[in-house]
């Protein structure tokens, strides 16, 4: 079924009455039918429609809030609130939401609630992909070059990959639409909709190998892609590095969906493989900067920034730097020294949840130390922010496959690469002889610090089993301003999340859709 | 409008002259335009501009009548005078008024088939506000019309009969004198100009106004002059007045903050015992660190007071202030038998009670002239100037930020002392999390930023009326009115404030990038134009056509043509130098995000054809046609259709001839039906794309909220039935004479356009239909009684009695679920959702499952406050879904309106206004709960038998379901309001002081008293409004108060003199 309504957009349709006056302030879309058109839709459908500013301020902050890096200081989430914590003197501190997130999020997920926690990224990734279905369409109707064409192609390709990876690591089922606006009512497993990404990834794939070394493959790009996002990594990739991008992406689907001890060698290969063929580190990737006017991102629309506070009070935004991200970096760690300053415990109110409470903040710029990574700079197109991977992130993946593959030391010199990389200034662990336990912890924590707020420590935390087991050894500080050093916490959160009612309430499942709740 | 009678003039044989003139009793002005005929003779004359006429009387004839629209017929015996003087007392029937609102051609209220509401501005009272808009509030039978929002410079909310659309609010036609006033707020027109106003609520009358006629049609008529000497009136009114808070609305002044051993207020952060006082800062201002609150904890209480480190500061007392507001008018006024004139200029100012936040000022000038250009041949000019210049802050304005600077007031603690000034002088924009997570102080945004709205508006009307002869009329009117609106909003450098940069907290309006400030500057204007051109045909097949039948046939034909375009151009730049001067051009950033142009047109004829029995019946019938440039060149017209009938039952020969008629003088039933649209906005059907700069190039995208190419115009039908009567009452003073006025009517839209939601897999949020079918019912009545009347005495009562009520009949697909709204078939329009907490441990849902599961029940009791909490946790039980809080609309209306006069010296005047079963979402009370500052907090209440000011029921009545919306906080807000009172003293008249026909003092209040069950500030507020351009009275968001101003109360004198 189409919404009849929207056939205009999605270019099937002809020219419809011409007599209808033109409303003379908004392009129509007819304006994306021509080569220049079709290059400005290409660009917002990735950066506008794919709502860029609320995948970082709400997708990638709910994803650290829920990986405990970060805590709240206004918004009363028992999304975020963990069931239970168990305080260094036997107390209990238990959410403010009994019996705990799972139930809360599931009794949120009724109609009249439709803009729960489930919607924002379901909503981000299904509008970037209808975006990239209404690109493909119209694409092929346009007087272009071929090359260009495939460029369009390749980047709607990566990009549809790239929605359906996030939706198939984040939902227990979902939908694969090709056609713009379409309502499709099979829902399929998650485990579906990662191979759709794939099936994606492998058509922009495809199309790359054609393009490599082609002209107007790097001219049609250099459009695409804002400038303002066209400085440090964010200039247009080549064929190669693109090609790279995916591999990348492939290794993440495969690590963030599945346990790491459920984890096969086979699978720990193919990581290893991709890895091997991932994002280098002088690679250029998909970046965003905030600009002047907001229009792209505005100033604060991230989790970083959110987070700085130079006062006492624990800054005037809406994140706190979390006990459990601090604890992980090791003494010396310069990243830690350039980025951080103690402050006197600040303590949240008690309905903000417990991970609020923190001695710590977020430093804007850094602490001026030379070489060392500074994690946010509030000044307009000064950060910069990944949208789909990353060096740092490879790097690990592959260090990662390597520990697991008993290359041991291999494995910790890529730690130790991106350690130094970063500034971090620590010794090196490679040839200390680690054990392999050691270098995993190594290597956790590293993950947690070296791709701090980039949105993968809730993946983490459900591969590594926290969520289910809880985690121990937690710093904790209580409402008094008592710092527990060795608390459990015990989550409880939903490992996957089931399908936001805004979808099936509109769009009732078919007879044979696979179930849409996760069974958590 | 004029309109002239016709004569056939007579060539019988003279015998007589009689002469005289003709005066109203009520001013003893002369009378122009009476009939005058000889009693069974065709033979009469009309009074000239002084009211002098002369008529060649037969021999054969005994009387002459005297017969004026407005005043009781008088039958004068000639017998052998010459000079014959006649006095005219105002037919207080108001059965022969004339209105033209909705019948096209001026029409006798006695032969009405539909409900008209006339009111006469003498009879209205004198607001502080001086708009028409306040003064018509509980005027009109069957209207709610609503004065919801305190800022200076609201407009008021209009709602006539049913909730009809949801897509551009309840708002109905303005006209004045006769053309749509299509660019002007109605709260701009001086009310001192205006000679009366008729309204006309629903489709069945509205149908002539065609396809945006649907929600009724307010009709202003401008005073013209009057012929005779030059009459020049002054008035001089000043006025206090103070927010309302009837609830009694403040903050805790105890609190439940962790303190230290000599109850100072600690930072839990701190272990120091040397340190840990909370101490501010006296160069940034912020608090040394949060409190120590667990508002949760069922230990908590607020029973400590604010006698420490931390001092108790009245944040109402030191912001809400009572303002003055002032009224002058000068007004000249005067004519001939071939002209008229009236020209008024009035300034009224109104200051704001929010302390700093400036006021507004209005300026009009009004001009009516008229003049015979040639017999038959007359010409109308009525301009109108308004100049409006406004100061309020942006974030407090009705049309833009709704109350920005009252809620951060609201929800601060009460300790932060917001005129503190750091040691360079400036206020601190926030103290620190410890005084409040939503507090914003209101010195620093007056401090930093300042708001000037200046409009212009003019309305200009050409009327010209052409009577031929015989049988024909024609009357074209042609109406521009233009509105510029320039609006400024400027906000300083705040860079070398030391809070703000240490809060990273500032004043932004456009783009909250930083602190350095901007100026936005928004230009919007406004041409509506509309050109009317009627002919009516008159013909009485009697006189005629010589043919025997009683019968008069009206034949109206209009054209009707209204272009509307609108422009809106903003702009901003950001950062400011830090010394003055500000400019946009001085900015470091400029960017344009709006710059919009609309363009509307509507054309259509309308034909309608009426026939009169007698003075006993008559019946109409017609259509409207419409064409609309929302639906393209190509599109058909809309077809709208009429009919309506009345039936005299008094005058009939047998009513006339018996008894009844001395006890029932006036008997009419009356029915009509008609159908009438309201269109879909402008570009509501055509599909777009989105566009937005980044970096050097434009990206297009897909707005997630899409248009509809296959919208159609909504159509309202509507059927109402009704009676007129009037009656004899007793005989001598007292009782003497009723009117009543009954009308009940039905009406249904069938395509009402609203937003649905999308699957979100679709890629698109939502997408307009014609999605909703909305049906709608009601009675309206009105009593006009004479209580007493005597030479010296007069108490006149007028009661107004309405009830609707507003359903959903059907939803397309299915229901729409809109915030705390659920748009469901059989449910009222406007129907608050919400979750429960219940009264009863053993409350049934509505399914009939008991909320709290037997098991649980024993852990709950019901507290002494009358809620269900959890014995341990002291906090209330919260249903987990959401249920039906109620339809917030009013259950009916009644106003009473008591007018005393004595020897027309001293008047005093009086009007209640009753809304039964109104209820309000009281929003402003539950961020006050969440921020724990209400005085609610203070309250103890028992529970397991520990008393205590436990905040954990308070706070737990917000957390942990959030913002969701609770039955708690929708509260009943029927109110019964002394809206006005009044005592006038005419000195002239006492003094009969020669050469001054008025030396008036009036002495009013407005808003006196309220009696309320409704614990917010003002029970008659509500916040929402459709849009800033499409006036305030949104169709679903009802009954809300969220941070919303309060109305004022109001003392005021005002002097008139008249010469």
């Amino acid at each position: 079924m189409i919404l009849t309504a929207l056939t205009i957009l999605s270019g099937i349709s002809g020219c419809k009455d011409q007599l209808d006056i033109v409303n003379p302030n908004v392009p129509t879309p007819e304006s994306a039918k021509t080569e220049q058109g079709i290059i400005s839709f290409a660009q917002g459908a990735l950066y506008i429609n794919g709502n860029i500013p609320d995948f970082f301020v709400r997708v990638v902050a709910v994803h650290e809030r829920m990986g405990d890096m970060i805590g709240s200081s206004q918004v009363p989430s028992e999304v975020y609130c963990p069931d239970n914590i168990t305080l260094d003197d036997g107390s209990n501190l238990v959410s403010i939401h009994p019996p705990g997130q799972k139930d809360y999020l599931r009794i949120t997920n009724i109609p009249s609630m439709k803009y729960n926690s489930f919607y924002p990224e379901w909503r981000d990734m299904y509008s970037l992909n209808n975006a990239m279905n209404t690109l493909l369409v119209n694409v092929d109707q346009i007087e272009m070059s071929e090359s260009k064409k495939n460029t369009i192609k390749t980047w709607a390709y990566f990009w549809k990959g790239f929605a359906y990876s996030r939706i198939g690591s984040m939902y227990y089922a979902g939908i694969i639409t090709d056609e713009p606006f379409m309502i499709i009512n099979n829902y399929v497993s998650k485990e579906a909709i990662l191979a759709e990404a794939e099936l994606n990834f492998s058509k922009a794939e495809e199309l790359l190998k054609s393009l490599k070394g082609d002209l107007e493959f790097t001219e049609a790009l250099n459009k695409l892609i804002p400038s303002v996002c066209q400085k440090g990594k964010g200039f247009s990739p080549s064929a190669d590095e693109w090609l790279r991008h995916i591999n990348t992406l492939r290794a993440r689907n495969i690590l963030v969906n599945n346990t790491t001890a459920s984890m096969t060698a086979a699978q720990w290969d193919d990581i290893l493989a991709l890895t091997s063929n991932g994002i280098k580190q002088n690679d250029n990737t998909f970046t965003v900067r905030t600009d002047e006017l907001g229009n792209l991102l505005c100033t604060y629309c991230y989790v970083e920034a959110q987070a700085i506070g130079p006062d006492a009070d624990g800054g005037g935004f809406a994140a706190k730097v979390g006990e459990r991200l601090i604890q992980e970096f090791k003494t010396g760690d310069k990243r830690f020294d350039n980025n951080f300053r103690q402050i006197t415990a600040w303590i949240g109110p008690q309905y903000s949840g417990t991970g609020s409470n923190t001695r710590f903040v977020l430093v804007d710029k850094g602490n001026g130390m030379a070489g060392v990574v500074v994690m946010v700079d509030v000044e307009v197109g000064a950060h910069e922010l990944y949208i789909a991977g990353s060096y740092e992130e490879n790097v690990l993946m592959l260090a990662e496959a390597n520990i697991n593959k008993g290359n041991i030391d291999a494995g910790l010199a890529l730690i130790d690469e991106l350690r130094n990389y970063q500034g971090a200034g620590l010794a090196a662990t490679a040839g200390t002889g680690l054990t392999s336990e050691q270098a995993k912890e190594e290597l956790r924590r590293e993950r947690r610090v070296g791709l701090a707020f980039r949105g993968f420590s809730f993946y983490d935390a459900r591969r590594w089993g926290f969520l289910k087991n809880g985690r121990t050894g937690c710093v904790v500080v209580d409402f008094d301003g008592v710092v527990s050093t060795n608390a459990t916490i015990q989550y409880g959160y939903l490992e996957y999340w089931d399908v936001p009612v805004f979808e099936f309430f509109y769009n009732p499942p078919s007879a044979d859709s696979a179930p849409l709740m996760s069974p958590d | 409008m004029g309109f002239v009678l016709m004569f056939s003039l007579p060539g019988a044989a003279q015998d007589r002259l009689v002469h005289g003139k003709v005066i109203a009793a009520t001013d003893r002005s002369p009378i122009p335009g009476v009939n005058i005929v000889c009693k069974g003779k065709a033979v009469g004359t009309v009074s000239d501009a002084d009211g002098n006429y002369s008529l060649q009387v037969p021999a054969s004839s005994k009387d002459i009548i005297f017969s004026f629209i407005g005043f009781k017929t008088v039958e004068v015996e000639v017998g052998e005078k010459s000079v014959l003087d006649v006095t005219l007392e105002a037919d207080i029937t108001e059965l022969s008024e004339v209105v033209v609102t909705g019948t096209g051609v001026p029409t006798e209220k006695r032969k009405l088939a539909f409900a008209v509401e006339s009111v006469a501005a003498e009879k209205l009272p004198v607001v502080p506000t001086a708009s028409i808009d306040q003064a018509l509030v509980g005027r009109i039978a069957g209207a709610q019309i609503s004065s919801i929002n305190g800022a200076p410079g609201s407009e008021i909310s209009i709602l006539l009969r049913g909730i009809n659309t949801l897509n551009r609010g309840t708002q109905p036609m303005i006209l004045v004198d006769g053309v749509q006033m299509g660019a002007t707020m109605l709260s701009s027109i001086d009310p001192n100009s205006i000679e009366k106003v008729e309204v006309i609520q629903g489709a069945s009358a509205a149908t002539i106004y065609g396809a945006q006629g649907a929600n009724g049609v307010i009709q202003l008529f401008t005073k013209k002059g009057k012929s005779g000497n030059m009459k020049v009136d002054f008035s001089f009114g000043m006025g206090t007045n103070e927010f309302l808070n009837v609830g009694g609305v403040r903050k805790a002044q105890l609190h439940g903050f962790a303190t230290n051993a000599n109850n100072e207020v600690i930072n839990p952060g701190d272990n120091n015992p040397l340190t840990q006082a909370l101490t501010q800062d006296s160069a940034t201002l912020v608090y040394s660190g949060n409190v120590g609150y667990d508002p949760l904890d069922p230990a908590t209480k607020f029973d400590k007071a604010y006698d420490q480190n931390l001092k108790y500061v009245d944040h109402f007392r030191m912001f809400f202030r009572p303002a003055n507001t002032s009224n002058y008018r000068v007004g000249i006024s005067g004519g001939s038998d071939k002209m008229d004139y009236n020209i008024a200029v009035s300034r009224m100012r109104q200051e704001s009670n929010f302390r700093n936040d400036g006021y507004n000022e209005r300026t009009n000038l009004t001009l009516n002239i008229g003049a015979e250009l040639a017999k038959g041949l007359r010409l109308r000019s009525i301009t109108q100037l308004i100049y409006n210049n406004n100061t309020i802050n942006i974030w407090d304005k009705q049309d833009f930020g709704l109350g920005g600077n009252f809620g951060p007031l609201l929800t601060s603690r009460p300790f932060a002392d917001f005129s503190m000034k750091d040691v360079d002088g400036n206020y601190g924009a926030n103290f620190g999390s410890a005084a409040g997570i939503n507090q914003f102080n209101p010195y620093y945004e007056f401090q930093y930023a300042s708001s000037l709205d200046k409009k212009i508006d003019i309305l200009q009307n050409f009327n010209l009326t052409y009577s031929f002869p015989k049988y024909v009329e024609v009357d074209l009117l042609y109406g521009l009115n233009y509105q510029t609106r320039n609006f400024r909003h400027e906000v300083r450098n705040q860079s070398l404030n030391q809070n703000s940069n240490e809060r990273n907290y500032w004043t932004y309006w456009s783009n909250g990038g930083d602190n350095t400030g901007e100026i936005t500057v928004h230009n919007m204007n406004r041409i509506f134009q509309n050109l009317k051109a009627t002919a009516s045909i008159h013909f009485d097949f009697n006189k005629d056509f010589n043919l025997q039948i009683p019968l008069r046939s009206i034949t109206q034909i209009t054209y009707d043509y209204r272009s509307d375009h609108l422009s809106r151009y903003k702009s901003y730049a950001l950062g400011m130098p830090l010394m003055p001067p500000l400019s946009s051009a001085l900015g470091t950033t400029f960017n344009v995000p709006d710059d919009y142009k609309e363009e509307f047109v509507t054309f259509g004829y309308l034909v309608n054809q009426r026939f009169e029995y007698k003075e006993l019946a008559g019946i109409s019938g017609g259509f409207r046609t419409d064409y609309s440039s929302s639906f393209g060149k190509g599109s058909k017209p809309f077809t709208f259709p009429r009919a309506d009938g009345f039936f005299r039952i008094s005058g009939l020969d047998f009513w006339n001839n018996s008894g009844i008629a001395k006890t029932i003088i006036e008997w009419k039933l009356r029915a009509a039906y008609g159908e009438a649209g309201i269109q879909p906005r402008p570009f509501d059907r055509y599909v777009t794309l989105g566009s937005r700069p980044i970096g050097n190039t434009n990206s297009l995208y897909i707005p997630a909220d899409q248009n509809n190419p296959n919208l159609n115009v909504e159509v309202s039908k509507e059927f109402e039935v009704g009676t007129d009567m009037m009656l004899d009452g007793l005989d001598g003073n007292w009782l003497n004479n009723f009117q009543f006025s009954f009308s009940y009517w039905t009406r249904k839209t069938d395509n009402a356009i609203y937003r649905v939601d999308a699957p979100p897999s679709t890629g698109v949020g939502t997408i307009l239909d014609n999605s909703v079918s909305l049906e709608s019912d009601g009675i309206q009545a009105s009593l006009t009684a004479s209580i007493l009347k005597s030479s010296n005495w007069s108490w006149n009562l007028t009661t107004n009695f309405s009830k609707q009520q507003s359903l959903v009949a059907a939803v397309k697909g299915d229901t729409i679920i809109d915030g705390n709204r659920i748009i469901t078939a059989g449910q009222s329009v406007g129907e608050l959702y919400g979750v429960w907490l219940l009264r009863h441990v053993d409350q049934k849902k509505p399914d009939g499952e008991p909320f709290i599961d037997p098991t649980e029940q024993l852990n709950y009791e019901v507290a002494s406050n009358g809620w269900v909490l959890n014995k341990a946790s002291k906090q209330p039980y919260i249903s987990p879904d959401l249920y039906s809080l109620g339809n917030p609309n009013p259950k009916f209306m009644m106003t009473i309106i008591n007018d005393f006069s004595y020897k027309k010296m001293l008047t005093f005047s009086f009007q209640l206004d009753w809304l039964n079963g109104n209820h309000v979402y009281n929003e402003t009370k539950q961020w006050m709960y969440r921020d724990g500052v209400h005085a609610d907090y203070e309250k103890p209440i028992t529970i397991n038998s520990e008393k205590g000011a436990w905040s954990a029921f308070y706070r737990g009545v917000y957390s942990p379901s959030s913002n969701w919306t609770k039955n708690y906080f929708y509260e009943d807000a029927s109110f019964v309001r002394l809206r006005n009172v009044s005592l006038g003293i005419d000195f002239a008249r006492i003094f009969n002081i020669d050469k001054i026909n008025k030396l008036q003092l009036i002495l009013s209040g407005r808003n006196l008293w309220t009696h309320t069950k409704y614990t917010g500030m003002d029970p008659e507020i509500s916040s929402y409004a459709a849009d800033w351009y499409e006036g305030t009275a949104s169709s679903l968001s009802r009954g809300y108060d969220s941070n919303t101003r309060p109305n004022l109360r109001t003392y005021q004198f005002t002097f008139f003199v008249g010469l």
